[in-house]
């Protein structure tokens, strides 16, 4: 029995255009096939099946007793946050979003789906055929919230969405959100997934962002996932007018973790800052990927991922960034570098850039290499001995990434992390 | 009775097939002052970083030992922590790493070393303090990523600075002097007065009379070729600014 052929029963199957859309999704899913070498954009992230152990959707709250931390607004940072709890990929809706400030709104997508709002947006970022794990993310559509902030509203404090996994090793956590900011709306979102235990679990997530013109989300995921857990992530963002969508991501290692952005500057003056490190040393893989589309004029992006990369594991990077005709004036730069720091590591690193527009500012660099042995002498001289002084220069190679966080009390969080 | 602190015998070095160091041979003993003067590419610095440790280079033959130790054995944070240290002619840039978290983690882990106890933030920002001002070094430097964007004046001024923290059996200064003004070279060559005691050493590689005329050598070596070719005390300096290095190489 094949993965999409699981008897899952899933709610709302009445919903006519809800049941449609899984519908399509589990379509394009077959369709496209689990993605192999020879899809272009996962030739380096092979990801296959068989490496899921059974992989299913856990309905109930299993092993997360009433005193599980997830239960409980449980916040790991010293400054105060909104937190959104999900355990075992399900959502935890009983106590959040109580003490919210006028203007925000996140339910459960459930709630969002009945009420006939998420139809405007579910499944309108991304075409699904391009994106097979998204296709199959919405066959499975039932578990995510909704986030809106309204117009001209701000989120005070960060908005912390917490994805935790007890000790399971099948489970499925298929998470879909939408965010939406609207007019002039602002809001920060960290994202941030973790296990008790190690275990072979499977996240496959989507968040469809929608920014109307000058909003602005700062959105940071640190991912955690379990060392012997897959975790697939896309972020499907469409830009208005002046809006901009500033992203960060600790990627830290597990089986196999891709986290993808695809984000689509649709209109004048806006912008996207998408940043990343990533961190390996046993034989993960871990690959960003981004898909930039420039379609509009005066529009900017930026991208600087960095990673260390050692043991057998592996480290990918593609950035493509697409400058349309009309996107005159525009500026695209993106640079990979990473720290190889053991002969059976690899690291893979495509950049594409096509550009059918004059007039436009583009950079594309990458560097791959081991920690450079002038350093290393220097810092040794001083009586630094060898693994500290690689300590010291990896984490100065990754901290130049943290250091472009913008909000102070989230970069500090970030570097104490590396 | 004299107290070795260095003693190299007939040693001979090389990098890939090219032999730097040949047949080189030094006895540095307690609260002496040595000057190493030589003309470009004659491997003065290659035989500071052999000493060092630096792992570009093959030792072929002969020995070293520091502090009754052989040096051969010791990594190079091993030979930083035993006492010896170098002031490169080239200091190197790192960028990400703040100046003064690395002095701390130097100091530190020689502290550790010698099993003290190592310095808390504000201990050593004390100590840096009265370190640094000593050699006119401003605070804000020292925030700065070490040697990157640092003017040849600021990173000698720097290298002595660690030089004092890590307060060495045998600081090895190579061209400690170059590229430095009048005022800082006054307060660079202060603060090696001020380090040097009878306890300690000093092998100052240099190829000016200006420094030595501040910091007195006990001996001075011509060294050309990869070994020693004659030794004598200050006048010898004198000579070598009067007349160059060709009465001194040409019989080679
Ligand atoms: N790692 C190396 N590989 C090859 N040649 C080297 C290396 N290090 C030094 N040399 C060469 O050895 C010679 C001596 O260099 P150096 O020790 O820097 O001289 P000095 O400091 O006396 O000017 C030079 O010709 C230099 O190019
Ligand atoms: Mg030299």
């Amino acid at each position: 029995m094949s993965f999409t052929e699981q008897n899952i029963s899933l709610w709302g199957e009445d919903i006519p255009w809800l049941s449609g859309l899984r519908q399509k999704g589990r379509q394009a899913f077959t369709h496209c096939g689990w993605p192999t070498a020879k899809n272009e954009a996962w030739k380096y992230t092979a990801f296959s099946p068989e490496k899921l152990h059974n992989p299913q959707i856990i309905h109930e709250n299993r092993h997360c007793s009433a005193d599980c931390h997830c239960r409980h607004n449980h916040s790991p940072f010293p400054f105060k946050v909104y937190t959104v709890e999900f355990c075992n990929g399900q959502l935890h809706d009983e106590n959040f979003a109580d003490d919210l400030p006028q203007g925000i709104t996140i339910k459960s997508l459930a709630e969002a789906i009945y009420d006939g709002e998420a139809q405007k947006y579910l499944g309108k970022s991304f075409a699904m055929e391009n994106f097979p794990f998204a296709a199959l993310n919405t066959a499975y559509i039932e578990q995510g919230v909704m986030i809106l902030v309204e117009k001209n509203h701000q989120l005070d404090a960060p908005l912390y969405v917490h994805y935790h996994v007890h000790d399971e090793a099948d489970c499925f956590c298929n998470i879909r959100n939408l965010i939406i900011l609207e007019s002039n709306a602002s809001a920060t979102i960290i994202e941030h997934y973790e296990a008790d235990k190690n275990a072979a679990y499977f996240t496959n997530a989507v968040n469809e962002i929608f920014l109307n013109n000058s909003a602005n989300l700062q959105h940071y995921t640190w991912q955690n996932e379990a060392l012997e857990a897959h975790h697939v992530a896309l972020n499907s963002v469409q830009l208005r007018t002046d809006s901009s969508y500033n992203s960060f991501i600790l990627q830290n290692e597990c089986a196999t973790s891709r986290h993808e952005s695809f984000i689509n500057l649709q209109q004048r003056g806006a912008a996207a800052e998408v940043n990343g490190v990533y961190r390996l040393q046993n034989n993960g893989v871990s690959d960003i990927t981004t898909n930039i589309r420039h379609l509009a004029e005066s529009t900017y992006s930026n991208q600087l991922v960095k990673g260390v990369v050692n043991g057998q594991a592996k480290g990918v990077f593609q950035g493509q960034i697409h400058i349309a005709p009309d996107a005159i004036n525009t500026e695209g730069h993106q640079l990979h570098r990473a720290l190889l720091l053991s002969n059976s590591a690899e690291i893979d690193c495509k950049p594409e850039l096509e550009i059918f527009a004059d007039d436009v500012q583009c950079s594309h660099g990458a560097t791959c290499g081991d920690l450079d042995p002038e350093q290393m002498f220097y810092m040794q001289t001083r009586g630094i001995d060898e693994n500290t002084a690689r300590q010291l220069l990896i984490t100065a190679h990754l901290q130049e990434v943290i250091e472009k966080i913008p909000q102070q009390n989230i970069k500090d969080w970030f570097l104490q992390l590396i | 009775m004299l107290t070795p602190i260095l003693e190299v015998k007939n040693l001979s070095a090389r990098a890939g097939d090219k032999e730097i160091i040949k047949n080189f041979s030094l006895t540095i003993n307690e609260g002496e002052i040595h000057a190493l003067m030589g003309p470009n590419g004659a491997g003065k610095s290659t035989l500071a970083h052999v000493l060092a440790g630096k792992p570009n280079y093959e030792i072929t033959s002969g020995s070293i030992k520091f502090l009754g130790r052989d040096l051969q054995q010791m990594k190079p944070e091993e030979r930083a922590t035993a006492g010896l240290f170098l002031s490169m002619q080239y200091p190197v840039a790192i960028p990400g790493v703040s100046t003064a978290n690395f002095l701390k983690h130097a100091v530190n882990a020689k502290r550790k070393y010698n099993q003290q106890k190592e310095l808390d933030a504000a201990e050593f920002l004390k100590l840096l303090r009265t370190e640094s001002a000593a050699l006119n070094i401003p605070a804000e430097m020292l925030k700065r990523e070490i040697n990157v964007g640092f003017s040849g004046g600021e990173k000698k001024r720097l290298e002595i600075l660690q030089m004092r923290l890590l307060q060495p059996a045998l600081a090895i200064l190579d061209e400690a002097d170059s590229g430095l003004d009048i005022d800082a070279l006054r307060i660079v060559a202060e603060g090696i007065n001020r380090l040097h005691n009878e306890h300690n050493a000093l092998l100052i590689i240099t190829h000016h009379l200006d420094l030595l005329n501040q910091i007195t050598p006990d001996f001075v070596h011509i060294y050309y070729n990869g070994h020693i070719v004659r030794t004598g005390d200050k006048k010898l300096a004198e000579e070598l600014e009067e007349n160059g290095y060709k009465n001194f190489v040409e019989n080679e």
